[in-house]
């Protein structure tokens, strides 16, 4: 009843705008795309299958106050490196898999603890932090794979080194563990391959998430996203709590970054990360989430929703204007204009938060004077 | 407690290796390569190729090899099983063997002469390891990093440069599809 | 311990202190590339020449950097736009024929209402979003570097010199500037000592310009509103006590940064000779923040010295370190160092305590 009679439409468009927009887009660019539904509807179920894992990395900082993890690169990056080891091994199929997941724990989990000690340093700006180190540590990253594997680090196979001896060529073919997620289990029905398995994974996570929320952990994360000084009069351990909660992310970014690669077959070496981060914020942002809150819904969502619109959209852009790239610039338009809006929603409201706190406390302090 | 949390930690760890080295035992993927050719002299023995195989992996034909024919299958694991149909002589009633054999771990491309196997040949007579050649003219079009462009600045700063149109996730995923829906 | 080492130790300490440990490193691992330079065997004259090359074409964009640090708007991450203006304003210019000098000049008076226009418009949004402006300034540059993207196609440009070869419509990606600008700056009063034997050109033109932009900067940090400015900047609350209409001011700086960003397109592309279009832009903004983090400013303060240092020792390291680095251990690392370098920078900056900051 309450929820009814608080209903404001104006507040509702604001609040949604960014996914009405969207699917105001799509409404326009599927008829213009011409595309059938079945191979829409198979499209979306693919990208979804292998997307959603990465993005769901993403809720658990934002739970914990930190903003949109743009670090979530740190994880890809390390889920790659253990790929390559994996190629080189020649570990193939599905244990392949779970094998470059355990390998690039240790990897990501360095990296992420990495990552939450600098934010620790820069409070207030972890966004900008995280985007930063996205860019150093693909210069670190650059560093092991381009120079170190085959000189220092030992790697096997001829074919995935470059022929100069050593660094790894700039496509690593995971052929022998192409879609092996997608397939096992796999329901064709009516030409929709649905990759079963997959959903499996991504339902694990968000049991997860949804158990972590309640417990102690979970508990003192929302309290630290909530009011820092608080949580820390409280008891809690502001710093410790924020690392664990990009260390979790980066973890889950590494194994998003495996299973999506996993059903793509090959990665480009050296920039299959480089605008995953983006992507999937992109995606988040779309389904309704903003910079403070983001749910398992708003992942779903804006999975579909982004996707339609990056299929559709170089079509659509044919058809509307008989020029193949005017789609393909309008959809990174798009998808950067959906970050920045969020972006500046966010600002002006914290902004606005900040003063009404200011002028409450000023005015419970004029009220005091005036007592006493 | 603390002991215990340290004792729960260090057996967790333990699971996760002990996970991690059975993916490396079973996960280990083989090529395997199956010859039907004659072996015109070993130790003064000749062994005739036959005039038919059809090799069966995990329910799958992979090859049907007549006389000087290789066919090819991979294989996940070490402990390697397949079906033969023969058919030694023009004519004759095919007859059928479940072959297992154990695979070194090392080996990746692993030729297996049939002849020389059925026969009951030491290793040495039938097995070889496939070495494929390596491709010495740089197969790579794209640049490498800091290649091209030149001081670099004017390469990509920090990759950004590729806005996502290669990599993005639009392309790859349309040849994928057409290869699942066809096997 | 005696009393000298701990004296020199609070020294070294003050030293540091002054002037930052990376600082410290870059200028040191410089001066390590000159050293070794001669000894690699390559001409440290046509090493210095490079790196004096390198400094004019970036200087004034890394001067774009100042008046934004200095009213407490951050590091720019939104120089793409001021580069867009000066993008418009060049190709605009050669779209209406101008050629030569009067190219450059064009171009600059072109692309000066677009950067009034978006930098205003830019400023007005920070000003919204005070204390989160790097983020958002980020993807505003990103955001309107693709929308240009689609612009430059749809744009009816006619100039068969700049647009696309088979079709006709939309501008090409890279195109050269022979006939219109390239050198205007750089070939004026140009000291060239080959013909001594000594293979050292120096673009004193361009040079020239540049010290004028910072010198008027600086004349302008010295007026009554740039000295506001710098209140702002420093004490946000201070400063609106003391009368000053601090979102104005904030305004006025943005445009400032936007304008010199937009001549330092320009510069730039007079220096390289080439005009690069669609996603170039992006690619200028690190270079340019990184260069000023290395020479001394942080994310709220910044001057001229620190500009040019900054400039110096980054162009330097990018100039140098291919040649040197690759000569001593036959492997060329520059790009990862250069990318490690700057960008290590930036957090180096980015996670440091700043007094006064919101």
């Amino acid at each position: 009843m309450k929820i009814k009679k608080n209903f404001n439409g104006l507040d509702f468009l604001q609040n949604n705008l960014v996914p009405l927009m969207f699917i105001i887009i799509c409404a326009i660019c599927i008829p213009l795309s011409g595309f059938s539904p079945s191979y829409l509807l198979n499209e979306i179920v693919t990208r979804m299958g292998r997307n959603i894992f990465l993005i769901l990395s993403l809720l658990i900082p934002i739970m914990a106050g930190m903003g949109l993890n743009f670090g979530m690169t740190l994880g890809a990056m390390a889920g790659q490196v253990a790929l390559i080891f994996v190629t080189d091994w020649q570990i193939w199929g599905i244990p392949g898999v779970v094998l470059a997941m355990i390998l690039s724990v240790p990897l990501s989990a360095l990296l992420g603890l990495m990552c939450g000690k600098l934010m620790n340093m820069a409070k207030g700006r972890e966004m900008i932090l995280g985007y930063m180190m996205n860019y150093f540590v693909t210069g670190l990253y650059q560093l092991l794979v381009l120079y170190f594997m085959g000189s220092i680090i030992p790697i096997k196979h001829a074919s995935i080194r470059l022929p100069r001896g050593y660094g790894i060529r700039t496509t690593v073919s995971l052929a022998n563990m192409r879609q092996c997620l997608d397939n096992e289990f796999a329901i064709l029905y009516k030409g929709v391959k649905i990759p079963v398995l997959n959903f499996v994974i991504i339902a694990a996570l968000c049991l997860f998430i949804v158990w972590f929320r309640r417990t102690k952990l979970g508990q003192d994360m929302r309290a630290v996203g909530q009011d820092m000084e608080v949580a820390q009069a409280a008891g809690i351990n502001v710093d410790r709590t924020r690392i664990i909660s990009i260390i979790i992310s980066t973890v889950f970014a590494g194994f998003g970054q495996i299973i999506y690669l996993q059903n793509i077959g090959n990665f480009p070496t050296y920039t299959a990360h480089s605008q995953i981060g983006m992507f999937c914020i992109a995606a988040l942002l779309v389904g309704g989430a903003s910079v403070e809150k983001a749910s398992i819904g708003n992942v779903f969502l804006g999975v579909i929703l982004f996707h339609t619109m990056f299929i559709v959209a170089p079509r659509a852009g044919v058809a509307i204007t008989g020029d193949a790239m005017i789609g393909e610039y309008f959809r990174v338009f798009v998808s950067y204009g959906v970050i920045t809006l969020a972006l500046i929603m966010y600002e002006i409201k914290k902004r606005r938060a900040r003063s009404q706190g200011g002028e409450l406390l000023a005015r419970a302090q004029r009220e005091g004077g005036v007592q006493s | 407690m603390r002991g215990k949390t340290l004792l729960i930690r260090l057996a967790a760890l333990a699971v996760v290796v002990a996970v991690a080295a059975a993916m490396m035992v079973i996960g280990r993927g083989h090529t395997l390569y199956f010859d039907n050719k004659t072996i015109e002299n070993y130790q003064g023995q000749e062994y005739k190729s036959f005039e038919r195989v059809v090799v069966t992996v995990k329910g799958e034909e992979v090859a049907k090899l007549g006389k000087r024919e290789r066919g090819m299958a991979t294989w996940m694991g070490q402990s390697f099983k397949m079906t033969l149909e023969i058919t030694e002589n023009k004519g004759d009633e095919p007859r059928t063997e479940e072959i297992s054999m154990k695979l070194p771990y090392s080996v990746d491309g692993i030729v297996i002469n049939l002849p020389a196997y059925l026969a009951g040949l030491p290793e040495d007579a039938w097995f070889s390891e496939f070495v494929p050649q390596v491709e010495t003219e740089p197969a790579d079009d794209e640049p490498l990093p800091g290649e091209g462009g030149e001081f670099g600045l004017e390469g990509d700063m920090g990759l950004e440069s590729d806005m996502g149109l290669e990599s993005d996730m639009g392309l790859e995923s349309d040849m994928g599809l057409e290869g699942d829906l066809g096997a | 311990m005696s009393k000298s080492e701990r004296l020199r130790q609070t020294q070294f300490g003050q030293l540091v202190n002054a002037f930052g440990l990376p600082r410290l490193i870059i200028t040191g691992f410089l001066i390590f590339l000159f050293i070794m330079a001669p000894i690699t065997g390559s001409d440290l004259s046509t090493q210095i020449t490079n790196v004096i090359n390198r400094f004019s074409w970036n200087a004034v964009l890394v001067l774009a950097m100042v008046p934004m640090i200095h009213s407490g708007c951050g590091l720019n991450f939104g120089i793409p736009l001021g580069i867009l203006a000066g993008l418009l304003g060049g190709t605009l210019a050669i779209e209406m024929g101008f050629t030569g000098p009067m190219s450059f000049l064009m171009a600059i008076v072109v692309s000066t209402p677009f950067a009034i226009l978006f930098g205003g418009g830019y400023g007005a949004l920070l000003n919204k979003i005070k204390g989160g402006e790097m983020m958002v300034a980020t993807y505003v540059g990103f955001s309107s570097v693709s929308f240009m993207c689609i612009m430059w196609l749809l744009i009816p440009y006619k100039n068969p010199s700049i647009v696309m070869a088979y079709t006709g419509v939309g501008l090409r990606n890279m195109f050269a500037l022979d006939s219109f600008y390239a050198g205007v700056l750089s070939k004026f009063l140009e000291i060239d000592l080959n013909p001594l034997g000594i293979n050292l050109v120096v673009p004193t033109g361009s040079i020239l310009f540049f010290a004028l932009l910072a010198l008027l900067v600086w004349a302008f940090l010295h007026t009554k509103t740039g000295t506001a400015m710098t209140a702002v900047g420093s004490n946000p609350i201070f400063a609106r006590a003391s009368g000053i209409d601090v979102d104005r001011i904030r305004i006025l700086s943005v445009i400032l940064s936007t304008w010199l960003g937009a001549v330092g397109v320009l510069v730039y592309q007079q220096g390289f000779g080439f005009v690069q279009l669609y996603t170039a832009p992006q690619n200028m903004t690190m270079p340019a923040v990184a260069a000023v983090l290395i020479g001394g400013a942080s994310v709220n303060k910044a001057s001229i010295s620190n500009v040019i240092i900054g400039t110096f020792l980054f162009q330097g390291l990018v100039t140098m370190t291919p040649t040197v680095i690759t000569a001593l251990i036959h492997t060329d690392v520059s790009e990862v160092i250069r990318i490690i370098v700057s960008n290590g920078m930036v957090i180096y900056a980015l996670t440091r305590k700043t007094e006064g900051a919101k």
